[in-house]
């Protein structure tokens, strides 16, 4: 496995907001579920371009919706989850459980 | 739900980033943003714009990063300009990296080319440009006299009287703050040793004329400046090297020549005007000077909003007036002038000449770095013209094939640039190594800064626009066709290309022509120089300065004092003889009018103008200056016999050319001049009394004993039989045998003055000699690599006629005949060039012609010779060509 098939952070998080969505998943939806789970209002433009990146490794597929008025006339985006999306996210969950296995971080003196 | 009419979000945001937005999901984006502003702009429009705004700035990062990283992978997709930047910088550095070698070349010769022209620049700024920390320094100026009736030129130094001054200050509309001022030797005690500083005497707040604040204290005040009150201000240096930067010092008591002065000052950093440390008050009594002692100068700060022109314009007028009302007293006002010239060109005047001329050469030198890269890159984009006509093929446009060229070019440049940068770290701090060991009198300083930076940038870009351009239109316009063409028909591929880099060749010729030439003219002024006789034995002479102070000595007791210390001298170990002079050759400053009885020019003429010069008993036997008729200065001279002068020859024949001059008599001024005769009793032998470089000018010796009072500041000169430097401490202890309190000062052999009386002339030749040098093996390397590349675009045809039975030296003699054609011709132009070039150069010439034709003649040569030799390696190679291997080839 080459290094750049391992999800980043950010990657993983939009990544899970699309599965959670499941196939509701656009723009406005997928910043909203980042912004209600994980407390940061994160920018449009990181979403869409961490969407292209994770469309370009086939992971997500997107889908152009119908124009509509609210928009100014612009069509929604939508995105799925595919199964090589859902083994990545599988394959990421996997590797940090390794890592975590038998930590013990109670002992760790913190500032 | 009640429709409200629809909030638009803020313009400048969503302009922003439907410029910037990644296409692909562009629309997507704009939309959403859309949306959630609306749904936000329901509940508070102004939170919304707020919230639009943060969105949209900060989807401006991530969109543009994402279409970089993809026009890596996948080429060029958007419209944008930003990705096309981005993605010919990316092909350019790419580029550099794999062509190393021939990157390595080419970097290396620009960052030599922009080194040398960022360090030169940065001498010029700093010395000459910019030497003074002033805020407005081109509000200050100097105020210079011309005096066509005594034949002086336009001076800045000791041209003026109080009451020329007077005229000035009082009649100026123009000028602010204008201030008269004198320099002269001090002695400074206090604790540790007394120490001579050089000393400026103001007569006016001189940190108002310059816009300046004193680093500690204040400048002087009107009513010390009227009372002429005992006060002073030293340089920062001094302060921080014998004080020891102690901020308690202003308003201690210095002692001056013995004399109490409170300290009131320290002067800002960087303001140490020739050399002085220490500023006092001139106390002047203008009506106790007559209308012609001109020992001061001026300095002035032109008033805001005025200009230059306008000051000479009033300056003009006020000199008119002076030579109305005294005109007809003082005939030297007919048709003088005053003019203001800015300060800094004013206080870098001797070497400013010079230092332009080198800035001139340095700028060739880059022109010849950008000529040759050019060729260079001619020459490789021949090696890539698969590589464009393929980019074409795919739908690549010239205008994008230019860009990209032109981008690496400046790419090269821009690393050229920064190797230059630092080249010029190692060039500056060499330069002021070598300033600190010539202790040149020269304010300011050697540094890489903003301005200097800010010249290199341009300087590269520049460069990088010069040397790209033409190999760019070039490689773009061979078309699909045209390469499929010349890939066919190889021998007579790319005539157009070939052509340009000949003349790239002609132009690199010529350009080191030129500087070779100019390098040639400068070198042999200074063999010539050197060959020069100073007129006198000046090996093994030491000399230094002692100034007695005058609270201390006067009369009698001043040539009584030099008197006693030269015979004390004569009898150290190691110095056969001691005498002490006002001046000495190279350095004769003090010159005046004089009158010759008996000779000529008669009376009504302008008065002749000799050096004076003020001897001991045994300086021309101490200097070995050979008399020639009459005697010297002996025993039986002294304060109460008649007074006796001694001339050279120069003044002997000007003076007495059809006559005897022993026994005639001289005075001060004119015939009618209130001053005492002297008796000519002998005539010595002519020395090089100027410089080198200058005409030997007549001079006129007195003897100490009958003149001493006034003379209190001498030179004591030592003729000695070891290295002089050992001979320092007995020197410094005769002279503390008779007076502990009086330091020798300005060290040095007569040798080394003589060497920095053309150390100007010396720094010119040997930039421009290594310059030339320079010039030479850059078109050495351009002809080498033009004619290589020639050679081996034609191996085909090479081999063709050694099959058809051409031999070795048929095939070298074309090569070689080929390659000089553009020599000659860049020669041609080069000599043409070289001819006004020359005539710039004139005034830093000695005994030599701008277009000595010699010099013209031997540059040719060596360029020509050069240049085959250059051009012979290849031909060489493609005499040896196998004719069945260089068939096959392709």
């Amino acid at each position: 496995m080459g290094k750049g098939d391992v999800l980043g952070e950010f990657e993983q998080v939009v990544l899970l907001a699309v599965a959670r969505l499941e196939g509701d998943g656009y723009g406005v939806s997928i910043r909203k579920e980042i912004a209600r789970r994980t407390g940061r209002d994160v920018t449009v433009g990181s979403v869409y371009t961490t969407l292209s990146r994770l469309e370009e490794k086939g992971l997500v597929l997107s889908e152009e919706g119908d124009p509509t008025p609210r928009r100014g006339g612009r069509a929604r985006k939508h995105f799925r989850i595919r199964p090589e999306g859902a083994s990545a996210l599988e394959a990421a969950r996997a590797m940090m459980d390794r890592m975590w296995d038998g930590v013990e971080l109670k002992g760790v003196e913190r500032a | 739900m009640t429709r409200h009419p629809s909030p638009t979000p803020p313009g400048i945001p969503r302009w922003l980033l439907a410029r910037m937005a990644d296409p692909d999901t562009r629309d997507a984006q704009m939309g959403d943003l859309q949306e959630e502003f609306e749904e936000r702009a329901d509940a508070d429009p102004g939170a919304a714009r707020r919230w639009y705004w943060k969105q949209a700035v900060g989807s401006l990062a991530p969109n543009l990063a994402h279409r970089a990283r993809r026009t890596t992978r996948r080429g060029p997709k958007g419209d944008g300009t930003m990705s096309k930047v981005m993605q010919n910088l990316r092909f350019a550095l790419r580029a550099t990296h794999r062509h190393a070698a021939f990157s390595a070349v080419v970097i290396g010769t620009l960052a030599l080319g922009i080194g040398a022209n960022t360090t030169v620049f940065s001498a010029v700024y700093g010395l000459i440009l910019n030497p003074f920390p002033f805020p407005e320094p081109d509000r200050i100026v100097g105020v210079g006299t011309a005096y066509p009736k005594l034949g002086r030129d336009l001076g800045f130094f000791e041209n003026m009287s109080p009451h020329e001054y007077l005229d000035v200050k009082d009649n100026t509309r123009t000028l602010e703050d204008v201030v008269a001022w004198d320099m002269g030797n001090r002695q400074i005690a206090g604790d540790g040793p007394p120490q001579n500083v050089f000393t400026g005497f103001w007569w006016g707040d001189v940190l108002r004329t310059l816009g300046m604040r004193a680093h500690l204290g204040r400048g002087f005040s009107d009513e010390e400046l009227a009372r002429g009150d005992p006060v002073a201000l030293i340089s920062y240096r001094i302060w921080r090297d014998r004080f020891g930067a102690d901020s308690t010092l202003v308003g201690s008591t210095l002692l001056i020549n013995g004399n109490p002065h409170t300290l009131i000052g320290i002067i800002p950093d960087g303001v140490v005007m020739y050399g002085m440390d220490l500023w006092t008050i001139m106390p002047v009594q203008p009506d106790a000077y007559p209308r012609n002692r001109r020992q001061m100068q001026l300095i002035a700060r032109i008033r805001d909003g005025v200009t230059l022109q306008e000051v000479n314009t009033e300056l003009e007028g006020i000199a008119g007036r002076t030579q109305q009302a005294f005109g007809a007293e003082f005939d030297e006002y007919e048709g003088w002038s005053l003019q203001a010239v800015r300060w800094n060109e004013v206080a870098s005047q001797t070497f400013r000449a010079g230092a332009f001329v080198i800035m001139g050469a340095v700028a060739f030198v880059l022109l010849l770095v950008c000529a040759n890269t050019a060729s260079l890159m001619l020459a490789r984009a021949q090696g890539r013209r698969r590589e464009m006509a393929v980019r074409t093929a795919m739908g690549a446009g010239r205008g994008s094939l230019v860009g990209q060229l032109l981008t690496e070019s400046l790419v090269m440049a821009a690393l050229g640039g920064a190797g230059g940068v630092a080249l010029a770290y190692l060039g500056t701090a060499g330069l002021r190594q070598l300033m600190a060991t010539l202790a040149l009198p020269i304010a300011g300083a050697v540094e890489i800064n903003g301005p200097v930076l800010l010249f290199t940038g341009v300087v590269a870009g520049v460069a990088g626009i010069i040397f790209g351009l033409v190999p760019a239109f070039q490689a773009s316009r061979t078309g699909i066709a045209g390469v499929l063409q010349s890939e066919t028909r190889g021998a007579t591929a790319g005539v157009s290309r070939q052509r340009l880099q000949r003349i790239f060749v002609g132009v690199e010729v010529a350009l080191a022509f030129v500087l070779l030439t100019g390098g040639g003219l400068l070198l042999n002024s200074f063999v010539r120089l050197n060959r020069v006789d100073p007129g006198f034995d000046h090996e093994n002479l030491l000399s230094m300065r002692l100034t007695l102070p005058r609270e201390e000595y006067q009369g009698d007791a001043v040539p009584a004092f030099f008197r006693d210390l030269t015979g004390r001298l004569d009898a150290v170990p190691g110095i056969r003889s001691a005498a002490a002079g006002t001046q000495f050759p190279p350095i004769g400053f003090s010159a005046a009018e004089l009158f010759f009885e008996g000779g000529v020019p008669s009376e009504d003429a302008t008065l002749p103008r000799a050096l004076t010069t003020v001897v001991t008993r045994g300086y021309f036997e101490t200097l070995g200056i050979p008399l020639r008729a009459g005697r010297t200065f002996d025993d039986t001279d002294d304060a109460g016999t008649v007074r006796v002068a001694v001339i050279n020859e120069v003044a002997a024949r000007r003076y007495y050319p059809d006559s005897d001059p022993v026994g005639k008599r001289l005075k001060l001024g004119g015939a009618d001049a209130d001053a005492p005769w002297h008796e000519i009793i002998g005539v010595v032998g002519a020395t090089q009394n100027r410089g080198l470089d200058r005409p030997m000018e007549p001079e006129i010796f007195g003897l100490h004993d009958q003149l001493g009072g006034n003379q209190n500041q001498l030179f004591l000169l030592l003729r000695t039989e070891v290295d002089p430097a050992g001979l320092l401490p007995a020197v410094r202890q005769a002279v503390a045998d008779m007076d502990a309190d009086q330091p020798i000062y300005a060290i040095q052999t007569v040798e080394q003055a003589f060497a920095s009386s053309i150390s100007t002339r010396r720094a010119t030749t040997l930039f421009l000699s290594v310059f030339g040098v320079f010039a030479l093996i850059l078109a050495a390397v351009g002809i080498y690599s033009v004619v290589s590349f020639t050679v081996s675009e034609r191996t085909q045809e090479i081999g063709l006629r050694v099959a058809l039975g051409a031999d070795g030296g048929k095939v070298r003699a074309l090569v070689v005949r080929q390659a000089l054609l553009p020599v000659f011709i860049g020669a041609a132009v080069g000599a043409a060039l070289s001819i006004p070039v020359g005539g710039v150069l004139q005034r830093q010439l000695f005994q030599i012609s701008g277009k000595d034709p010699l010099t013209l003649g031997s540059v040719g040569l060596i360029l020509v010779g050069v240049a085959a030799l250059a051009s012979l390696v290849p031909a060489w190679r493609a005499s040896a060509l196998d004719p069945v291997e260089a068939l096959r080839k392709e």
